[in-house]
């Protein structure tokens, strides 16, 4: 079977204490798979080690065929990434923003792209708003369009409408959902969102205290736990995780 | 590696479009050429006045701060692009895209390189309009000195780039703090002999030093300084490998640590 993504052995650790503890994960072409878990379960420290911003302490990630971080650059050409905590760079209005991320993902004429991207999530309004006028959601809109321009291979969203109101929160889902049926787009996700899981993802991995603790279809894994939802799910882990959580990556340090 | 000129391209327009809408930002480009200009332009007149001295003090002053503005134009550019990345939290965004770090690097040197040119075009202007200084009278042997100033700018850009991958945002003060070290280290209005004596060693083992007393023989009217020239070139490369080593070094510390989510 042919991976988008092989991840072997990931552990990263934080001033001693553990964020990810030997972590494995392969996802298949065309899978869409939901990375959840309570806070500090290591969902965001894995994404950016899959995605090479961070060095993993010991594993091996590779990326559509390319391994990290010796073929970043080729790997990342293949890849989206978006996330409700980013924001747009400043002083650049939206289309700048997004011819930007055009040229850096090697389109050849950007501006068909852009408007295509800004007229999948609704969103033609703000072509040429500044980024820095934008609300939460909407630069998360954007983030995602920015994300999707290039029409990756897989793209991998972290909390993507953690900020969005239920209607905007919607549209996104179906834009998503849609985009990665119609273009084959392999799609990897965290969201403490879980009807929202439950209804773009096909698969889910369950992390607690930096380990996978269940991996397999929405259904299965509810099933596993003996509970219905995944909600409730979620809520026996991050019970079980009350008031653990690993440190975060250093925060300062001075000269 | 596959070097991608339309990458390189992408961060040039990314920094026109931020120094455009950012009025503050021409202060570097063109307020502070002209202070400076002025300022040390009139140092030496008032200088030349008070001693006799004639005006070969002015023009020391002067070609001194055109050439300073060389090395500061170049590492400000690079060294504030960067950080700009940084103050609008865009790190991550780049970072998981193709773009090579070195792509980068290149796209806002390429574009620091526009921003000198205005810059030292000012200097130049103030300096011809206001006290008659032609910085073409230097002759064409300022541009071997130029080239190299320009590198000493690059490479201290590179040591503050890694500070700020390492220590973070409170590493800033850096990029103003090393280049006003480098300033009076390098003899650029003075020869390295008026230095306190203890400082001396530190100064002729500076790639900047042996460029500014370049500068001086051809003001002074001699022969094109070639020694000068050859020490300033091995000293700029020298330098060069120890800052791309330096950056290579933060850039992996940034990584293992995960400090990339200090700027997300």
């Amino acid at each position: 079977m042919g991976y988008v993504l092989q991840a072997e052995g990931l552990t990263k650790a934080f001033r001693g204490v553990r964020a990810v503890d030997g972590v494995d994960l392969r996802i298949a072409a065309g899978e869409r798979v939901g990375l959840l878990g309570p806070n500090g379960a290591g969902k965001t420290t894995t994404l950016l080690m899959l995605l090479g911003a961070i060095t993993p302490d010991t594993g091996t990630v590779e990326v559509l065929g390319h391994a990290l971080p010796r073929e970043r650059s080729e790997a990342m050409q293949g890849v989206g990434f978006a996330a409700g905590y980013l924001p747009l760079p400043e002083r650049l209005r939206v289309r700048e923003v997004l011819s930007m991320f055009a040229e850096l993902y090697g389109i050849d004429d950007p501006e068909p792209q852009v408007q295509a991207g800004l007229e999948r999530f609704g969103v033609t309004h703000l072509r040429d708003a500044m980024g820095s006028e934008l609300s939460s959601g909407q630069r998360t809109v954007i983030g995602i369009v920015k994300a999707t321009l290039h029409r990756p291979r897989l793209l991998v969203l972290d909390e993507p409408t953690a900020s969005l109101d239920p209607d905007v929160a919607q549209r996104v889902r179906n834009g998503i959902a849609r985009m990665c049926r119609d273009d084959g787009i392999t799609l990897l996700i965290t969201s403490h969102n879980m009807v929202e899981v439950e209804r773009v993802c096909d698969r889910v991995v369950f992390l607690s205290a930096g380990r996978v603790v269940a991996d397999g279809r929405t259904d299965e894994v509810a099933a596993r736990f003996g509970i219905d939802t995944l909600e409730d799910v979620f809520l026996q882990l991050a019970g079980a995780r009350e008031l653990d959580l690993p440190p975060e990556p250093e925060e300062t340090s001075r000269p | 590696m596959n070097l991608s000129w339309r990458r390189i391209r992408a961060v040039v327009i990314r920094h026109y479009h931020v120094l455009w809408r950012s009025p503050h930002r021409w202060f570097d480009v063109l307020v502070w050429p002209i202070v400076d200009t002025l300022l040390f332009g009139s140092l030496g007149v008032f200088v030349a006045r008070q001693t006799g001295a004639g005006r070969a003090g002015v023009s020391y002053l002067l070609a001194g701060i055109l050439l300073f503005h060389v090395i500061y134009q170049s590492q400000i550019s690079v060294s504030v692009g960067f950080m700009e990345e940084t103050w609008s939290r865009n790190l991550l965004n780049l970072m998981v895209t193709p773009l090579r770090e070195v792509e980068y690097v290149a796209g806002v040197a390429l574009f620091g390189l526009a921003k000198l040119v205005l810059g030292i075009g000012v200097v130049a202007l103030a300096a011809w309009g206001f006290y008659s200084f032609a910085v073409s009278d230097v002759g064409w042997g300022l541009i071997p000195i130029a080239a190299e100033l320009l590198l000493v700018g690059w490479v201290i850009s590179l040591f503050v780039i890694g500070l700020v991958l390492r220590f973070g945002q409170s590493a800033e003060v850096l990029a103003w703090g090393l280049m006003f070290m480098a300033m009076p280290l390098s003899g650029v209005f003075y020869p390295p002999s008026a230095l306190p004596a203890f400082l001396r060693p530190i100064s002729y083992a500076l790639p900047s030093t042996h460029a500014f007393t370049a500068a001086h023989r051809l003001l002074d009217g001699r022969a094109m300084p070639w020694h000068e020239i050859t020490l300033a070139a091995i000293g700029c490369v020298i330098f060069a490998l120890l800052a791309l080593a330096f950056l290579l070094r933060m850039l992996r510390v940034f990584r293992q640590r995960g400090f990339v989510t200090r700027f997300a």
